[in-house]
């Protein structure tokens, strides 16, 4: 009877977790996506320090900006294959150095960068202007979607989850009716007729919790090992501090519904029958 | 001991099983019960026990008036009063000895005077010896005095009995009701609801008839019906 809602539980506990692992993960690649008051500007040709004197100083006059930074495409290349080592055989794949000279722009407020970005680009030596505003909006509206669809999904589970339990221990509490009608009879205390539910509802949150912790750890690990070899460029989160807190609100969640769930059948059958 | 004053029960469906009852049941008194099968006997012993709330009127047990006792008070009136049943209530999956020690144990009762009071109530009724048993290996009259056991392990001064000799034989009745009457004995009020005849004319307690959830008659040394 209880293997429903151990069952029941440890799904949507992992939903419930993998949705949280989703959009702290999301949220990592948001804020990575580089600040949304960057510019950056590309020039194929090579370029002497004089023309990048005069680049830097013309850019700096345009109103809005904040700071100009020039990164030579060796230093760039080498950041980047620092950053690739050991999970892409760049050496393999690209013989020689495929990024250009760039200049990267800040500008003093996100408002502006629309306006700083088309000046920079109608100047004769820059080849091609990218700035991440447009694409880092777009993600965020995305990850605001998966917050809130996952937050309502999450909310359902929790509901659908703790009526299951609610209806299994009303179900044990039933077959028990005898047992309980002598204990009230003989009178016995209601906390003394509740404890063993409460201890069976708290049993199923802390196993279905154990049982979901261990697919969410093994699955997680198993794609971040994936997206690592497949998809290097994407990060993940792996430091232990953020997965902690996301495993242990699993858990909590899990004691939790398993507890409540319990309280509010007792209670309710224990109310029918005083 | 027990007071009712005009206690009316009217049950959710409509059926008054209780019309205004006037009673009063003094310590130590031995009383029955009497009247047809939808009297209202057992809902007058479900009064004193607070299985049900009288609609109007009043219940007093030792002074405690159980319309106004909280929910979490009914435990420790309970532990007061003894209840026997006719189909005796006992758990199937337990001894002799559990299914009595259990209700001391759901007091909070300690290991030494669960085991002691236990011993005590079941050699009162006789049936230390099968206190290993499990209540599918006894006869029904040794269950009904399992029951009873039960009921007295924690010397209630109140022991409440409905119908207990309503699956047994003559002679085995008989035993039960002697058994009540040494219950009664050893100070405690016992109340018998019974449609039993020949027990309650050959005992000669006080008897309160009930009709259509009335009182019809209350008489001391009585019996069961003044209709011949």
């Amino acid at each position: 009877m209880s293997v429903v809602s151990l069952v029941t539980i440890t799904v949507s506990l992992v939903v419930f977790g993998s949705f949280l692992l989703a959009v702290i993960n999301l949220g990592n690649i948001a804020s990575l996506m580089g600040s949304k008051m960057e510019i950056v500007a590309y020039v194929d040709r090579d370029i002497d320090s004089l023309g990048i004197n005069s680049t830097v100083n013309e850019m700096s006059k345009i109103e809005g900006v904040a700071e100009v930074k020039y990164i030579t495409k060796e230093k760039a290349w080498e950041t980047f294959k620092a950053d690739y080592e050991g999970r892409l055989a760049l050496g393999e794949i690209v013989r020689e150095n495929p990024l250009p000279n760039t200049f990267v722009v800040r500008v003093k407020s996100p408002q502006m960068i629309g306006a700083v970005a088309k000046k920079i680009s109608n100047m004769t030596t820059i080849d091609e202007v990218r700035y991440s505003g447009n694409l880092a909006d777009r993600f965020q509206t995305l990850l605001d979607a998966v917050r809130i669809s996952g937050m309502v999904l999450v909310f359902l589970l929790i509901v659908a989850t703790l009526l299951i339990v609610v209806n299994t221990i009303k179900l044990t509490v039933m077959a028990r009716q005898t047992d309980i009608y002598i204990m009230r009879l003989v009178g016995a205390a209601n906390s003394f007729i509740k404890w063993p539910f409460m201890v069976e509802g708290l049993l199923i949150g802390v196993i279905g919790s154990a049982f979901s912790f261990i697919i969410l750890k093994f699955s997680y690990d198993l794609v971040v090992y994936e997206v690592n070899n497949f998809l290097p460029f994407v990060p993940m989160i792996t430091s232990g501090y953020q997965l902690f807190w996301v495993y242990l609100s699993v858990c909590l969640i899990g004691v939790f519904l398993g507890m409540i769930g319990a309280y509010i059948s007792v209670n309710s059958l224990l109310k029918e029958n005083v | 001991m027990i007071v009712l004053r005009n206690a009316t029960k009217v049950y959710a469906n409509g059926v008054e099983a209780l019309s205004g009852v006037d009673l009063c049941i003094g310590k130590e008194e031995f009383v029955f019960i009497v009247g047809p099968t939808g009297s209202g006997k057992s809902t007058l012993l479900k009064l004193l026990y607070r299985e049900e709330v009288p609609t109007s009127g009043q219940v007093l047990v030792d002074r405690l008036n159980l319309s106004d006792i909280k929910p979490s008070q009914i435990p420790f009136l309970r532990r007061n009063i003894g209840v026997v049943f006719q189909d005796y209530k006992l758990l199937p999956t337990r001894t002799v000895y559990e299914n009595v020690a259990f209700a001391l144990q759901v007091m909070g009762a300690s290991r030494t005077y669960t085991r002691r009071q236990a011993g005590q109530a079941l050699e009162l009724v006789g049936l230390l010896k099968k206190a290993n048993c499990f209540p599918g290996e006894l006869s029904g009259g040794e269950q009904q005095r399992v029951c009873i056991a039960r009921a007295i392990a924690n010397n209630p001064p109140l022991l409440l009995a409905d119908e207990p000799t309503g699956n047994l034989d003559p002679s085995t009745s008989w035993e039960i009701i002697h058994l009540l009457d040494k219950i009664n004995k050893r100070n405690t009020t016992v109340m018998v609801a019974t449609h039993n005849k020949s027990i309650v004319d050959g005992m000669r307690k006080r008897v309160i008839a009930l009709e259509a959830g009335r009182v019809i008659r209350d008489q001391q040394l009585g019996v069961y019906s003044n209709v011949f």
